[in-house]
């Protein structure tokens, strides 16, 4: 099955080291470039679906900036956990380091998934993507 | 026979080198892999450490003496073998 | 996660790091894995690969001093041994790093 290509943005849009969002058909992208090769990955983190294009990347890996979980653009792994929230002596009140414990519980059941990545091609200064 | 107690980390490669240290020539010793004690152990063993000035493990007492980090040649003077 | 490709994204982070302070991954090829896969392990357990050879003090400010690559914190000592403590790094023209031994700064004179 030949897969079918999308004209998503023209190449300049996307500055070597940057990122950008899109949506495609219903699907949100954001498109990595890396030293002139470009990847494209589903938007939403694999934990808790933070826009991943307000993350940072480098070379080919991107941090997420909600809980600091890195992934492989190329593949979409997922290469750590998240970072919970830990502010140890600093919890100005028993209320909040509560409320703390709560988050945490509620957040420590919750699975990093890897991410979708989609096969791109460029063309005549056009990023391509396959559906 | 001098007394030895060695504080550890389970992580730590020398560590593991310094207890094969002893192991290896038949001396008796205790250790404690500071990573897998308890809270209480390890306030105590993290007091013992900052008096004598050591930031890293292993930390080796040999009697009176302490040696820190993996330093064979300095065991067996310690130990007078 | 898998070990073996987050220990590859910490080689590349690490490097970048290390490098302009004049330091590279130790030769000892067996002892790199090892002490990674270490890293790999407190990252996992405590969200932040620590040094496997120096204790958690469970004092943020402390600890931060720990956090792979710690040159940084013990710039004086480990330019004076040439290594950083757990022996992950060394300096840049360090052949063999079995002859590095490791001293607490006390025994080079610093503290």
């Amino acid at each position: 099955m030949s897969e079918k290509f999308i004209r998503a943005i023209s190449a300049n849009e996307v500055a070597p080291g940057g990122m950008k969002a899109i949506e495609l058909d219903g699907n949100e992208i954001v498109i990595c470039n890396c030293g002139g090769n470009y990847y494209a990955i589903q938007r939403r983190c694999g934990h808790m679906n933070a826009p991943l294009e307000k993350g940072t990347l480098d070379g080919t890996y991107l941090t997420c900036p909600m809980h600091c979980i890195q992934f492989d653009i190329t593949n979409g792994e997922a290469l750590s956990g998240p970072v919970l929230p830990n502010f140890g002596q600093e919890i100005p009140s028993p209320m909040f380091g509560e409320y703390l414990q709560n988050i945490g519980i509620l957040m420590k059941d919750v699975r990093t998934e890897s991410i979708r990545t989609y096969t791109t091609k460029l063309e005549a200064g056009w990023v391509q993507i396959a559906l | 026979m001098k007394k030895i107690i060695v504080y550890t980390l389970s992580t730590c490669p020398w560590c593991r080198k310094t207890k094969n240290y002893f192991a290896e020539h038949n001396i008796p010793f205790t250790y404690i892999d500071y990573d897998l004690a308890d809270e209480a152990s390890q306030k105590k063993i993290s007091k013992e450490v900052d008096a004598a000035g050591a930031t890293g493990f292993p930390f080796v007492k040999i009697g009176e003496e302490v040696i820190v980090g993996y330093q064979p040649e300095r065991y067996s003077i310690a130990l007078g073998i | 996660m898998n070990i073996q490709s987050r220990k590859k994204a910490l080689r590349y982070f690490f490097e970048k790091v290390v490098g302009p302070l004049g330091f590279k991954f130790t030769p000892d090829a067996d002892l790199m894995e090892f002490l990674l896969e270490q890293e790999v392990k407190l990252e996992s357990k405590h969200g932040i690969p620590f040094c496997p050879c120096q204790p958690l003090r469970d004092d943020r400010i402390r600890d931060m001093k720990i956090v792979c690559p710690c040159i940084p914190f013990h710039r004086k000592h480990f330019d004076i041994i040439k290594r950083c403590w757990c022996g992950l790094f060394v300096h840049k023209d360090v052949l063999d790093p079995n002859k590095l031994p490791q001293l607490s700064p006390k025994e080079v004179g610093i503290e």
